[in-house]
């Protein structure tokens, strides 16, 4: 039988917790080798994995992106220099 | 990181290393400072204790190894050893307790699989922001070595005397957590997060 042909994905994963975690690994760049053949794996063929690895992939690129980021005080670098010399 | 002495350097040597390996990631310091106790006196307190505690200890420092991540390590002693300490402690939150009550295997990202990719990339950078404040030190701390400074597990493990299996599990539960978060922004915002009518 053909009807679940490649490209339809299951709709629930087995081992949702284990899987996620992998997942997040392998976005985090923690498994580098082992992880491309695994990723394309879980991508073409779970849907809950999918989905995960799209919304952590999101999460990521906002955090880096949109995070606030607070400008050091000009006179920080100063302040410790100065404070370096005295114990020299 | 081993406080041994493990050489001697030149004053001359002293000042390169400084200049060259410490001195570029102020920014990046001071950011760790400011998202760890959210006052600005306080982050450059830290950040100023922890450079004045990397010259001091210079020496058991390996020219040319990770210097942003010895010197996050002395920033994250400080803030844990000395501020921690000091402060009223508003954020104060017990590592064990925290770790064992989402170690439960109950704690799933289930509750929070309705969030959607596309909501997350239409968020505002405060309301990412304020999601990653509200999480516990411990939790919060996590992300930001990892998601905003890009640290390797490895380099996590010796910045926070964890083992990798628990930085690993930590960031996972961070990351369920800050998803709960995102999804309440998502819900208020409208944004659309696939929940069912009931």
């Amino acid at each position: 039988m053909k009807e679940n042909a490649s490209g339809e994905r299951k709709t629930q994963c087995s081992d949702e917790s284990k899987c996620f975690e992998l997942l997040e690994s392998i976005l985090d760049g923690e498994m580098i080798d082992s992880g491309k053949e695994v990723l394309k794996e879980k991508l073409a063929k779970c849907q809950p994995c999918f989905e995960h690895y799209h919304l952590e992939q999101a999460i990521r690129d906002v955090l880096k992106t949109k995070c606030t980021k607070q400008a050091v005080p000009t006179e920080l670098a100063d302040s410790i220099r100065k404070q370096i010399q005295d114990i020299k | 990181m081993s406080e041994v002495q493990r050489r001697k350097y030149s004053q001359e040597e002293k000042n390169a290393i400084f200049d060259g390996e410490f001195m570029p990631h102020i920014d990046s310091m001071y950011n760790f400072g400011y998202r760890l106790t959210f006052d600005e006196d306080d982050a450059k307190d830290l950040v100023q204790d922890t450079y004045l505690k990397a010259y001091r200890f210079i020496n058991s420092f390996e020219q040319g190894t990770n210097a942003k991540a010895w010197l996050f390590r002395i920033l994250k002693n400080s803030f844990i050893n000395e501020y921690r300490k000091k402060s009223k402690q508003p954020t104060k939150v017990d590592y064990q307790e925290v770790e064992t009550y989402y170690n439960s295997d109950d704690v799933h990202y289930q509750s929070t699989s309705d969030l959607r990719a596309e909501s997350v990339k239409d968020m505002l950078g405060d309301e990412i922001s304020n999601a990653l404040n509200s999480l516990a030190v411990d939790f919060r701390t996590v992300i930001i070595l990892c998601d905003l400074e890009g640290f390797t597990y490895e380099e996590m493990a010796k910045i926070l005397d964890i083992p990798i299996g628990t930085v690993r599990s930590r960031l996972h539960r961070a990351r369920n957590l800050l998803k709960e978060k995102l999804q309440g922004y998502a819900q208020n915002m409208g944004y659309n997060t696939d929940v069912d009518e009931e």
